[in-house]
């Protein structure tokens, strides 16, 4: 006997559909899965035969082969198993295919016969087109997003065949109570003095500008940059889906109300490998770091300690806003579109508080400058110091601005920004950044100056006028640019200490 | 090279070089082996000749006789060190490598010789061999070392650059390491004055001038004075190098002056290598917060004299000062409200967040006035730290 269930499988951030084939035939009983199964998937034997027999449902003695269609896909993952459990019943005649006409299966078993949640919930179910689709009840919550089926859900398959048999109603299973809320985002009041710092990460925030802090050890640089994503705007709708379908494919917990609104920030560890941060990996293709970050910040906290490879792979997508992984069996693209924020040590030594202090060798300071290339270092467009916050301002300045009061203006600025024909200010290029950006003569004159003594570059000079451009933008006022905020765009894009040559003769 | 290779096919030949090198070549290619210090080549050279000794060299004649200077000269890994030897020496062309020295004009002096500098002759561990381009003669006559840390702040770059011009214009004789940082301050400013001849002790051979950032000023010093190096052409900038270089610096001074250092650095290896000569040193006081003033402020506590300009130095030397002058400042006045910034500077480094801390003003403000200042040569700036810039006309 045949039959088929509609199911699917997750391939890099996307799923597919997948339709489940099972055939029971006399001949020596046995149990094979053809049609491009990984590891995983293959396991899906003794998982279906366990939770069938847990269930207290017969095991057909027979033979039984199962089909994944199509068959060149590469399928990975368990969220097959219910689909095939659910097919084995039907061939073997202890289901009748009329009961699960129309629907779709998504969902891994346990030996006991529970249905357990699986990766990429949403991505799946958006993959389906039947108009019912059955989830786990740990992946209801994120099955619902999608919002184009009719969502059911069972406890147990010993339940989901009662119910498919009629003999008992579809159970009202409410998602499993919300974890606690995350902590609210840490707000930028407790930032003490710093007032460079403070004005980079609204700038950052305000124009999507990619953001350098150099520091020493303690100086805050972790503290600043996790007060980056509650100055973001809250995600649109277009892009909470994508940012969710990538965290879902992830296996990153969602949020209570499953939709990635809030930016995210993800803090990858510097011994980091390509593949965790760019994505990738055997089997299905797995987003990396810099796609979970999508709409959110990316931080990299002791930027010099990466592998200088691992670095420069996040040039293309710094540039692009999508990865494009690929493989010899596959090609997978995923947003990647953030905030770089990157952290490091002004030298190897650690000890340069400030001019004077340094005891690197010029050797040494020699191979540390080589650790961020040229180009990637070019990527940033806001690099600053940052000190140890002055102990009297640490202990009496008065609270500076609250996130909220400063994510009020970057609002305000994103929404000139949309007026251009982009999301932030950063991706304007080439004409339309000239066009957005004029230079009032006085501005024109201070560059052409700045050009001349070699302490801008062409390159330099358009990410000047970028920043420069964000930093009217939150003073309300409109082009042409100014020569103060041109000037202050020029000292927020220092050259990092280790670069800046100690005095020769 | 191949008369070379015969040597070593037929050892019994001994020596088959033609004969009519002098002693300064076998010398030199001995100063060429692995680890080859000053003490090793010392103690090689009192037990034969410098010919002999690289025979003994080439044909492993030292395991046997060496005498007990030169055992300890060796170390324990003798053994090691002289297997190591004979490979290269086996492999060194002498007669190529002593024209190469001729050919490059390169002053070469060993003990004893007529040429050795004085300063030398009497020091506890002098140089056997020194190698010289520019005119070694100039090193006669008042010197003094002015020496401190690579990684300055302008404070001690403008000090240094300015004591180098007024010692030079005094006529004293600017001795230095040609590094980075206070060393090439020193001896930027005593070319700038034009006066006395610069003398620069640098660690490696003197046809790879290193940092390579001062090799115009290096070419500057060896046109004006003189470059001296215990190591031949050739030899790379080794660590090791550069404490036996201090000594060199010491033995050459009649006083040190150390302008910056911090605590622990080359600067206080030079410094208790001119104590150990009897050398008197004297130090720039900066303020005890600087991490750049931290071993110059430790020398001042122990009660060293105190450098405020080069007549605290030539008062020390014994000649005459000539009287305090002050420069003259050729650079336009900034206007009143980019004074107030400037007022706000000490001698000391400052970022942008100090600067808003002092002044009060908002950072679209403060930056526009200080690229000003930068503009009128008042303040320098290096990454994200601004300094107040002492010399007048940059």
């Amino acid at each position: 006997m045949l039959a088929t269930v509609p199911s699917a499988s997750l391939f890099g951030v996307e799923g597919h559909a997948v339709t489940v084939e099972v055939h029971v035939s006399n001949g020596l009983p046995g149990f094979t899965i053809v049609g491009s199964p990984d590891a995983v998937c293959r396991e899906a034997r003794d998982r279906v035969r366990a939770a069938l027999l847990s269930s207290r449902l017969t095991w057909p003695r027979r033979r039984i082969t199962v089909n994944l269609a199509p068959s060149e896909l590469r399928k990975g993952g368990a969220a097959l198993d219910l689909a095939m459990a659910l097919a084995v019943l039907v061939a073997d005649e202890q289901l009748d295919a009329a009961a699960i006409r129309s629907m779709a299966f998504v969902g891994e078993l346990g030996l006991d016969g529970t249905l357990r949640p699986v990766v990429g919930a949403l991505p799946l179910v958006d993959a389906l087109t039947e108009p019912t689709v059955v989830v786990p009840p740990g992946s209801l919550v994120e099955a619902r997003l999608v919002g184009r089926h009719h969502v059911r859900t069972a406890e147990t398959l010993a339940q989901l065949v009662a119910v498919l048999r009629g003999d008992e109603p579809w159970p009202d299973i409410y998602p499993d109570p919300a974890p606690p809320d995350l902590p609210p985002p840490i707000d930028l009041s407790d930032v003490h003095g710093q007032p460079l710092a403070r004005q980079a990460l609204e700038v950052a925030a305000a124009g999507g500008h990619h953001l350098l802090l150099i520091g020493p050890p303690g100086a805050g640089k972790t503290m600043l940059a996790q007060r980056l994503p509650g100055l973001l705007p809250p995600l649109d709708d277009e892009l909470a889906l994508q940012t969710t379908r990538v965290h879902s494919a992830g296996g990153v917990r969602l949020p209570p109300g499953g939709l990635v609104r809030r930016a995210p920030f993800r803090a990858p560890h510097h011994g980091a490998s390509s593949v965790a941060l760019i994505g990738g990996g055997a089997g299905h293709l797995r987003p990396g770091e810099i796609s979970l970050a999508n709409g959110g910040v990316l931080f990299l906290d002791e930027m010099g300690e990466f592998a200088v490879d691992v670095l420069d792979s996040l040039r293309t997508p710094l540039e692009e806003g999508v990865v494009r992984v690929s493989r010899a069996s596959a090609r997978v693209e995923f947003p990647a579109r953030f905030v770089l924020v990157g952290a490091m040590n002004p030298c190897p030594c650690g000890e340069a508080l400030r001019p004077g202090s340094c005891r690197c060798s010029d050797a040494a300071l020699l191979r540390y400058s080589r650790r961020l290339s040229g180009p990637l270092l070019d990527r940033f467009d806001l690099r600053i110091e940052v000190l140890p916050a002055d102990p009297h301002e640490l202990l009496h300045a008065p609270p500076g601005e609250s996130s909220a009061a400063v994510a009020e203006r970057i609002a305000d600025v994103r929404r000139r920004a949309l007026e251009r024909g982009v999301a932030a200010n950063a991706l304007l290029h080439g004409r339309h950044l000239e066009d957005a950006a004029p230079l009032s003569g006085e501005a024109a004159t201070f560059l052409e100056h700045a050009l001349r003594r070699g302490v801008l570059s062409a390159r330099g000079l358009r990410r000047v006028r970028c920043v420069a451009l964000t930093l009217q933008d939150l003073q309300g006022l409109d082009p042409p640019l100014g020569v103060r905020a041109v000037s202050l765009a020029m000292h927020l894009r220092v050259e990092p200490r280790f670069l800046s040559r100690r005095l020769a003769g | 090279m191949s008369s070379d290779r015969e040597a070593v096919a037929e050892p019994a030949s001994g020596g088959s070089a033609p004969t009519a090198l002098p002693d300064e070549a076998w010398v030199t290619a001995l100063a060429t082996l692995d680890q080859m210090g000053s003490a090793r080549l010392g103690a090689l050279l009192a037990e034969s000749t410098p010919e002999t000794a690289w025979d003994r060299v080439v044909h492993g004649g030292l395991r046997a006789s060496a005498g007990p200077a030169l055992h300890r000269a060796l170390g324990p890994q003798r053994e090691a060190v002289l297997r190591r030897w004979r490979e290269q020496a086996q492999r060194t062309d002498v007669t190529a490598l002593w024209r190469r020295h001729v050919d490059r004009r390169v002053g070469v002096a060993i003990a004893g010789s007529a040429a050795y500098p004085a300063a030398f002759a009497g020091d506890p561990e002098p140089p056997a061999i020194v190698f010289s381009v520019g005119d070694p003669d100039v090193i006669a006559g008042p010197r003094v070392a002015v020496v401190g840390t690579r990684d300055c702040t302008r404070y001690g770059y403008d000090l240094a650059h300015r004591l180098g011009a007024e010692l030079a214009d005094a006529g004293v004789r600017i001795v230095s390491g040609l590094a980075l940082g206070i060393d090439g301050a020193a001896h930027a400013g005593a070319l700038e004055a034009g006066g006395a001849p610069p003398i620069a002790v640098v660690g490696c051979g003197l046809d790879r001038p290193y940092p390579a950032r001062n090799a115009a000023l290096w070419r500057r010093v060896a046109r004006a004075g003189v470059v001296l190096s215990e190591y031949p052409l050739g030899s790379p900038p080794l660590a090791w190098h550069f404490p036996s270089r201090n000594r060199l610096i010491a033995a050459l001074a009649d006083l040190v002056v150390v302008v910056e250092s911090q605590e622990v650095g080359g600067s206080m290896l030079t410094v208790d290598c001119a104590i150990t000569r009897g050398v008197d040193v004297m130090a720039v006081p900066g303020p005890v917060t600087a991490p750049a003033s931290a071993g110059t402020n430790r020398l001042l506590s122990e009660g060293r004299g105190v450098v405020r300009d080069a007549v605290d130095v030539l008062v020390a030397l014994g000649l005459s000062g000539g009287g305090r002058r002050s420069p003259q400042d050729r650079r336009p006045p900034p206007d009143p409200g980019d004074g107030r910034v400037l007022d706000a500077f000490d001698w000391q480094p400052a970022t942008l967040d100090h600067l808003v801390l002092r002044t009060g003003l908002a950072l679209l403000d403060l930056t526009v006035a200080l690229d000003r200042l930068v503009e009128g040569g008042w303040i320098e700036q290096r990454g994200g730290w601004f300094e107040r810039v002492a010399r007048p006309g940059g």
